[in-house]
């Protein structure tokens, strides 16, 4: 069964992963070893981290693997309860044809500090059944015990080749009928993160017989939330209540979260600047103040309520 | 004209309470047609409850009236120019006598009115005229020097039945049908301002055929007894004290925090106002982040202080009008739309088993996917993989009309696209 080309073409086996060379290396060394030691991935979203521990399990494992992994997501599972209790289920069986078990545990730095204590003391109990990958985004957010406990690896955004000849390699594939300066466009826009740029190219082959430029623009343009701009210009032209109104149902019916909820408004005022509906005093001003929400949306318990003041900011006299 | 003055008493029996207070000024009246010059009357009493109303009726046994009131700029001369000339003037027939009529004489400015009171004082000595005055504080130092000369007469508030009562006849002059519950909220909110409630009644029934006891969102204000009593002191008043007793209660501070949020644009209208209380809702809830990182919630305190006085002191000047104020909107638009995040919740959910990443993630690929699924192939592929329900799918797939039907039937059909058509048309025109 095929699913969105994201899954579709995600590779299968280590060989097969773009870019990331001097860690795929290492990994295959483990491969070859038959062993591994607990590990870190970090780095930011798209790049080839939770492929990369896909990759790895299956090679290392053997042809059980799915038995024998486990994959956790931090920021889902219903707290820290769920996730030890999903740990403890997993590692009390012992391997079933394969060397040990993995875990892989996604977006660990989500979890709390007290979470991540807690996390190490499974880490502790289970070493000689099981392995873990942990991946995160940040590892400055993963406490200093953890990160110990652990061989990191960075993983870089990728280079602006290696997606286009990864988006040729699935445009062959697929048969598509494209100029080639649009691949460049999806590499460009992607900014290093790979499943966007397949989320584009596909977005894209599904406007239009032939991709051109214009759609993958015409993509990127409608793949931003609806309504940001609509939201700001009400709030400049004084309406605080409407504004708010949009505010609200940006995010809690597109569930857009509070820390996108600011880059969106960021990237939106920028464009109206650049457009010269901003002033460039106004714009100053607001740049000052959309940063000052963002540090008081991380320190803060509610971040809507935040987000209601940063709009507040923009209303005109 | 507003209903104030529309329905403004024109007989003292026209007037709500003070039975014995208007015995006594009929009185007063009466004893200066009988030719027996009276001291002044000092009619005291709390904003609203009909002073100035009755000095005017007074007026109306008179030849004629004279007004100054607060909003005049009192000063010495003027005030000896306009009353002393026409209080010491008498022509000669007796019964042709002026009232003159002070205004919230405890309103007269140090420094504006200069001299002020002892042009009052003056006046009251060489006046052979009715004079009548009025005051709200009966401690204001200001009548110290006036009082002893003056008959003073204490204006009680009216009572909320009277007020009621009051009310229900402007409706029916108006043509309104009003819910008596309604108005019982309006006279027991006015604390016996006839004047604030029949403002208040105008803002919330002026236009309007009927109005009904929903317009005062009584059911929430059964869910959450004083919260909205506490909005409304935050909102309203500007005085420290005030705003703290009516926080006094027993309710979580971060809901207060969305409500009174809720209702600042209601209630304040300036943008600087708003910015301003919503940047002391944005520190609260600093503190509050605060309070749940460090599990202290000794941080609460300064929140509070934040929503209550810091919101409250916001305000340039309390607006004088009738606001609805309303519970949390984002709460009830959580509410309204439980089905549908949930919908997306399972939807990402889904797309979050399915392709390795978290759910916050799979919503990030959502405008993707809405994009994807305008092609009819591609779509029923994603549809069968994700294993979506028709709701699931339809938050994909929207009202929007597939733009792809139309290439796909082409191909097939292997006809000509409407537009290469309509050239051959034109075409053949030529």
């Amino acid at each position: 069964m095929e699913g969105p080309w994201v899954e579709k073409y995600r590779p299968r086996t280590l060989d097969e992963i773009v870019g990331q060379e001097h860690i795929i290396s290492r990994l295959k060394r483990y491969v070859e070893q038959k062993s591994m030691p607990n590990l870190m991935f970090t780095g930011p979203a798209g790049v080839g981290k939770t492929t990369a521990a896909l990759a790895l399990a299956k090679e290392i494992l053997g042809e059980n693997w799915r038995q024998n992994f486990l994959e956790l997501n931090a920021s889902d599972a219903r707290g820290i309860d769920t996730v030890r209790t999903n740990i403890k289920n997993f590692c009390r069986l012992k391997p079933i044809g394969a060397p040990f078990r993995i875990i892989f545990l996604d977006e660990v730095d989500n979890m709390t500090r007290d979470a991540q204590h807690a996390l190490r003391r499974e880490m502790e109990m289970y070493t000689k059944t099981a392995a873990f990958i942990l991946s995160c985004n940040y590892s400055s957010r993963i406490i200093e015990p953890l990160q110990s406990r652990c061989a990191i690896f960075r993983f870089l955004p990728l280079k602006g080749h290696q997606i286009k000849e990864r988006l040729e390699y699935i445009a062959e594939k697929e048969e598509l009928d494209y100029e080639p300066t649009a691949l460049d466009i999806i590499a460009y826009l992607s900014e290093g993160d790979l499943r966007k740029a397949i989320n584009i190219l596909q977005a894209a082959a599904s406007l239009q017989e032939k991709i051109t430029e214009d759609t993958i623009y015409e993509v990127v343009s409608r793949a931003r939330p609806k309504d940001v701009r609509r939201m700001i210009k009400t709030a400049l032209k004084g309406d605080f209540m409407d504004a708010r109104n949009l505010l609200r149902e940006i995010m809690i019916l597109q569930g857009v979260s509070g820390e996108d909820m600011v880059d969106q408004i960021y990237q939106e005022v920028s464009r109206l600047a650049m457009e010269g509906v901003l002033e460039a005093e106004t714009y100053i001003k607001f740049i000052d103040s959309i940063g000052e929400y963002d540090f008081r949306i991380r320190e803060g318990a509610n971040p809507r309520i935040q987000l209601e003041a940063l709009l507040a900011t923009f209303l005109s006299e | 004209m507003s209903w104030t003055e529309k329905y403004r008493p024109s007989t003292f029996d026209e007037m709500v309470g003070n039975k014995k207070a208007i015995e006594e000024i009929k009185e007063w009246i009466q004893a200066w047609k009988d030719g027996k010059p009276q001291p002044p009357l000092l009619l005291i009493g709390p904003p609203g409850t009909g002073k100035t109303t009755l000095a005017h009726i007074i007026g109306s046994y008179f030849s004629d009236k004279l007004e100054l009131n607060a909003s005049d700029k009192r000063s010495y001369d003027l005030l000896i120019n306009i009353i002393g000339e026409a209080s010491t003037t008498r022509s000669l027939f007796d019964d042709n006598l002026k009232l003159i009529i002070l205004d919230e004489v405890d309103g007269i400015h140090g420094n504006e009115d200069r001299g002020g009171v002892r042009a009052i004082n003056k006046i009251i000595k060489e006046s052979k005229h009715p004079i009548v005055l009025t005051a709200n504080d009966p401690y204001s130092k200001k009548l110290q020097t006036i009082k002893p000369a003056c008959k003073i007469i204490n204006i009680r508030k009216a009572h909320p039945n009277s007020i009621v009562a009051y009310l229900k006849r402007i409706c029916q002059k108006e043509n309104i049908e009003a819910d008596p519950k309604i108005l019982r909220e309006l006279a027991k909110r006015s604390h016996g301002d006839l004047r604030s409630a029949i403002n208040d009644l105008e803002a919330m029934a002026k236009g309007e055929k009927r109005i009904g006891a929903e317009i005062l969102e009584a059911g929430e204000k059964d869910v959450f007894p004083g919260l909205f009593d506490a909005i409304r002191a935050i909102l309203k008043s500007k005085n420290i004290r005030h705003v703290r007793e009516a926080m006094q209660i027993d309710e979580d501070p971060q809901l207060l925090l969305e409500f009174t949020a809720e209702n600042v644009p209601r209630e304040y209208e300036k943008p600087h106002e708003i910015r301003k209380a919503y940047n002391h809702l944005s520190r609260a809830d600093i503190f509050f982040g605060r309070a749940k990182q460090t599990r202290d919630y000794i941080y609460w305190r300064y929140a509070s202080e934040h929503i209550g006085v810091g919101v409250a002191l916001s305000k340039d000047e309390t607006y004088r009008k009738f606001t609805r104020y309303a519970g949390p909107g984002s709460l009830q638009f959580l509410g309204r739309t439980r089905a549908k995040r949930q919908t997306i919740d399972n939807l990402a959910e889904k797309i979050s088993r399915k392709l390795h990443i978290s759910k916050k993630v799979a919503i990030t690929t959502f405008p993707y996917l809405k994009i994807i699924v305008e092609d009819e192939k591609m779509a029923k592929e994603i549809r069968k993989y994700l294993e979506l329900t028709d709701e699931e799918f339809k938050i994909l797939k929207g009202k929007r009309k597939s733009r792809k039907t139309g290439k796909a039937e082409q191909k097939v059909e292997g006809a000509d696209p409407p537009d290469r058509e309509k050239q051959t048309t034109l075409l053949q025109f030529k």
